[in-house]
């Protein structure tokens, strides 16, 4: 079990490698000079040259390359903004806890109210209640996080003036941005738990528990629940991702000075030392995300546990760091 | 009185596709510390009807019609659910078909014992815990796998653990239902000796439902035989086996290989099982019953005693015809 | 009996699928209330984007200075925006865009999901460990984040975007086809026709890729709803498609400076955007539930 996680963790590595070479080749190839962009009209050729050495733009690709990993992976070091010359490594670190936060609550808001919602569908399937509750999933689960931030924006913020719309002054600037990222979620963690406890409820250890004269509350919780989280776990990991990715339209909509704005920010002055270094750590969010959710999987279930342990020797065949099906969508 | 009376149990299930009808009008008793053999193909509505005497059809579609389940001269069918899960584990219980699905594979065994163990007795976990183990070893498996989990159980010792739970609180009523068909042929001779002695031992009596006329000659006190959800001959072991009245009855035993006769072919009962959702009217076999005349189509077919505890189910048997 | 219901047709059966199914399908597509909604606004806006001329008498950048942010009616249903522009026109024009990027997008994606993952599922092995892993790879990148960067590398326009959100979808249609495959690959079907002799392209083209359609079909439907969201993300962000081209994405990006004072130029886009997503997503589910009757009861 150890040695799995420590397997997988090695197995990190090459993937944030391969992260690295790809962001870093695509920001390689892009066109558009960003010495001339930084210095502005009217410069000559010995100033534009002084500045390419000083960032070590004239070197070759692999050179580059080669001191970007050395840089970033053994000094952490992710380079210097081409804007504002201030160290990434440290903008990030500043930035990343406020995203992680608003991540994590949103998470957190997503488990706590699509789940119950989703078992209370599946024990009444087919009424009342089921149906509204399907309806309502379908409609969020259509709406991207961030047009519900604008809407949400118009109702709370502009017409109702109930909840402050900019920053994070106050606890209350907290409920938008973390309500309008988690309603997507909501829905598909509302589905998932249903499908999945319609599916569990069928199961025959659920009928074996019931002939034991077992009270229906108990059954659920203690025979079907945990059947029913690991899917569940799958998508909220997957929902992770996205939350993440979607920090960045989100966090520029309410004003938050996390890491997603920071890296909206990069993409509109072309800073990409800023764009790389933003999505490598988010990339490297998501793999450790992907590896805690793997090992959730063992601690629920002994059987994937009982199979981590026999495959000491070997990562996993179908997939070290599998990222869950992404159910809702991109933004 | 008898431990467990049914009177005209009817259970259906109706689905948009159409109602089938899965048990209609069964009528049947087990006396104390007897063993009931319920035999019938799949579909006859063997497992139904055991799961009405627990209370556990699924409903919708699962839609009880009309009966009485009289246990010990309480009708179950109008218990309180409350009741019923004090009846359930404790006075009935059940093992059923498979025991690879029927064992929640995230609870460890011991664990999945002792809860029905709490749930009745009250008693502490430790205690339970102890009970549990003691129960283990008397199906055979040590003690100490009791906090194993169910995948580290071969398929023999998962039913072995599924029969000691339901023994656990010693019911007056097991419901075995094909207890031994997912087994090795090995296991099942094991298994079905364990559960006989099992069941002597604690004076329960047993419904135990087969398709399997072997285990039932084995095991058995009664034999009940189920046709397209209705009972068609019932009796003791011995008549039923020596003197088979029904004409289905009959064709089951002509299916079975004997040692004794050299057959070079077997002799199958033509034509398949009527579709429970689209019964034919009449004796529910006369289609497929050699003996069947233009009568049989239509009308009800009553049981009849052909001989002193020995009901069959068929006109012209009633008729002395055949 | 009843323990029995739902696995009643095997699922060899099931991949044998003639072609008279297909009517099968529809009949089951039309018979579902929910599903034959989500195929009336598909329709509707394809119909509604694709003939925008005659729903509309304004051109969508016609600017008039003096009719500024006026609120919806009856000449102009929707209101106006900033120049001016009459906001339902500039809304039909902007789901061209955006449907023929998310509709482009999925084809690509699938298009090469489906080589990928059928070459790495048919052969496995080493093959198949190489191309996993570099799926891996790709994959620990959230899909709006390469989209983002690739977008930004590639610059903006309705081609660049739709390559952009169809690189970063190719791993997740590539394992769904993958994991199709492999289910495919040892049933006996297969087995039986790699036993009498057929070469390893004939397989996979008469025997297994037709079994993978009705999977890449919903894939691809459903694909469709997910592009269309992270298409007016990107041009939200100012990655997609550029003003003066109408995109709802940019239409919100640009009304977002009057979110304050003028509600139109925000909810309306927000519902196009809502209603084409709900569309193809019941569309999606449909087409599943019809395509595969061994998932309903």
């Amino acid at each position: 079990m150890l040695v799995y996680a420590l397997k997988r963790l090695l197995w990190m590595l090459p993937v944030m490698l391969g992260v690295l070479i790809i962001v870093f080749t695509i920001t390689y190839f892009t066109p558009g000079d960003p010495i001339a962009a930084m210095l502005g009209p009217g410069y000559t050729p010995e100033r534009y040259a002084q500045k390419a050495a000083e960032l070590g733009l004239d070197q070759g690709y692999f050179i580059r390359l080669g001191k970007y990993i050395w840089n970033a992976f053994v000094r952490f070091d992710l380079g210097r903004s081409y804007l504002s010359n201030l160290s990434i490594s440290d903008e990030i670190a500043a930035r990343f806890p406020i995203t992680l936060c608003i991540g994590v609550l949103t998470i957190f808001v997503m488990a706590v109210v699509g789940m119950p919602l989703g078992i209370f569908s599946a024990i009444r399937q087919y009424g009342a209640a089921d149906a509204a509750l399907t309806v309502a999933a379908l409609v969020m689960n259509a709406i991207p996080a961030f047009v519900f931030a604008l809407l949400s924006l118009i109702l709370f913020g502009v017409v109702l003036r109930w909840l402050p719309v900019n920053g994070l002054g106050s606890w209350k600037a907290w409920i938008l941005p973390v309500v309008t990222s988690a309603l997507p979620g909501i829905a598909v963690v509302m589905r998932m738990s249903r499908t999945t406890m319609l599916e569990v409820i069928r199961q025959d250890y659920i009928r074996t528990a019931r002939s034991k004269g077992l009270k229906e509350g108990v059954i659920i919780r203690k025979h079907a629940l945990k059947n029913c989280l690991i899917p569940l776990i799958t998508v909220t990991g997957g929902f992770m991702t996205s939350v993440l990715a979607g920090s960045i339209i989100v966090e520029t909509i309410f004003g938050i000075p996390g890491l997603g704005m920071y890296l909206m920010g990069g993409i509109i002055g072309r800073d990409y030392p800023v764009i790389n270094g933003s999505v490598l750590l988010i990339s490297l969010i998501v793999c450790i995300l992907n590896l805690v959710v793997d090992l959730l999987y063992a601690m629920i279930d002994p059987r994937i546990k009982a199979q981590y342990s026999a495959k000491k020797g070997k990562i996993k065949k179908s997939g070290g760091t599998l990222p869950p099906v992404n159910e809702g969508g991109a933004a | 009185m008898s431990l467990l009376q049914i009177n005209d149990l009817t259970i259906h299930y109706v689905t948009r596709g159409g109602t089938v009808k899965a048990v209609n009008g069964i009528d049947l008793s087990i006396e104390a510390g007897r063993t009931l053999g319920l035999v019938g193909e799949t579909g006859a509505g063997k497992t139904t009807s055991a799961l009405g005497i627990l209370g556990l059809i699924p409903k919708p579609p699962g839609k009880i019609i009309s009966g009485q389940i009289l246990f010990e001269g309480a009708d179950l069918l109008k218990a309180s659910q409350g009741k019923m899960r004090m009846i359930r584990g404790n006075d009935i219980s059940m093992i059923y078909q498979d025991p690879m699905t029927a064992l929640n594979p995230i609870l460890r065994v011991g664990d999945q014992i002792s809860e029905v163990i709490i749930q009745h007795s009250g008693c502490s976990k430790a205690e339970a815990r102890e009970k549990s183990e003691g129960m283990l070893e008397t199906v055979g498996i040590r003690a100490e796998r009791a906090a194993d989990y169910p995948h580290q159980f071969s398929g023999g010792m998962k039913q072995r653990a599924v029969i000691a739970m339901a023994l656990a609180c010693n019911p007056k009523l097991l419901i075995a239902d094909e207890p031994t068909t997912a087994l090795d042929v090995t296991i099942q001779a094991q298994v079905l000796e364990m559960m006989r002695e099992l069941k002597d031992e604690l004076g329960s009596s047993m419904l135990l439902i087969t398709h399997d006329l072997g285990i039932v000659a084995e095991t058995c006190d009664d034999v009940a035989i189920m046709y397209a959800g209705e009972i068609v001959e019932i009796g003791a072991l011995e008549r039923i086996f020596h003197n088979p009245r029904h004409p289905y009855t009959l064709g089951l035993f002509g299916s079975i290989p004997s040692l004794d006769k050299d057959v070079r072919r077997l002799n199958p009962i033509p034509g398949l099982m009527p579709d429970p959702a689209d019964l034919p009217s009449g004796c529910k076999f006369h289609a497929r019953c050699a003996h069947a005349c233009d009568d049989c189509g239509s009308g009800s077919t009553e049981l009849c005693e052909t001989e002193r505890g020995h009901f069959v189910r068929c006109r012209r048997v009633a008729g002395g015809e055949i | 009996m009843k323990r029995n219901k739902s696995d009643a047709p095997s699922a060899l059966a099931d991949v044998t699928r003639k072609r008279g199914q297909w009517s099968d399908v529809l009949s089951r597509l039309f018979r579902n209330k929910i599903g034959l909604l989500g195929v009336i606004i598909v329709l509707l806006l394809v119909v509604l984007t694709v003939f925008a001329p005659l729903f509309t008498r304004y051109p969508y950048d016609a600017q008039s200075f003096p009719d500024r942010f006026k609120l919806p009616d009856a000449s102009h249903i929707m209101g106006t925006d900033n120049f001016g522009r009459d906001l339902w026109t500039r809304l039909l024009y902007g789901g061209r865009i955006s449907l023929l990027i998310a509709i482009l997008a999925s084809v690509i994606s699938n298009f090469i999901g489906v080589f990928i993952g059928s070459v790495s599922g048919y052969f496995g092995s080493k093959t198949d460990t190489v191309i996993m892993r570099a799926l891996d790879i790709l994959m620990a990148i959230p899909p709006l984040l390469l989209a983002i960067a690739i977008s930004s590398s590639l610059g903006s326009g309705p081609v660049n975007t739709a390559l952009a959100i169809s690189l970063s979808g190719i791993p997740y249609s590539a394992r769904i086809i993958r994991s199709t495959v492999m289910s495919i690959k040892d049933s006996e079907f297969v087995e039986a026709a790699r036993a009498t002799g057929s070469r390893h392209l004939r397989v996979i083209f008469r025997h297994i890729l037709p079994n993978t359609i009705a999977p890449l079909i919903v894939g691809a439907t459903l694909g469709i709803g997910a592009n269309i969201m992270a298409i007016s993300g990107l041009s939200f962000i100012g990655l997609g498609v550029h003003p003066p081209i109408p995109e709802w994405g940019s239409i919100l990006a640009d009304g977002r400076a009057y979110i304050r004072d003028f509600w139109p130029i925000i909810v309306f886009p927000s519902i196009f955007i809502m209603l084409t997503i709900l569309g193809f997503n019941l569309f999606g589910d449909a087409l599943r539930d019809a395509l595969d009757p061994r998932l309903k009861d």
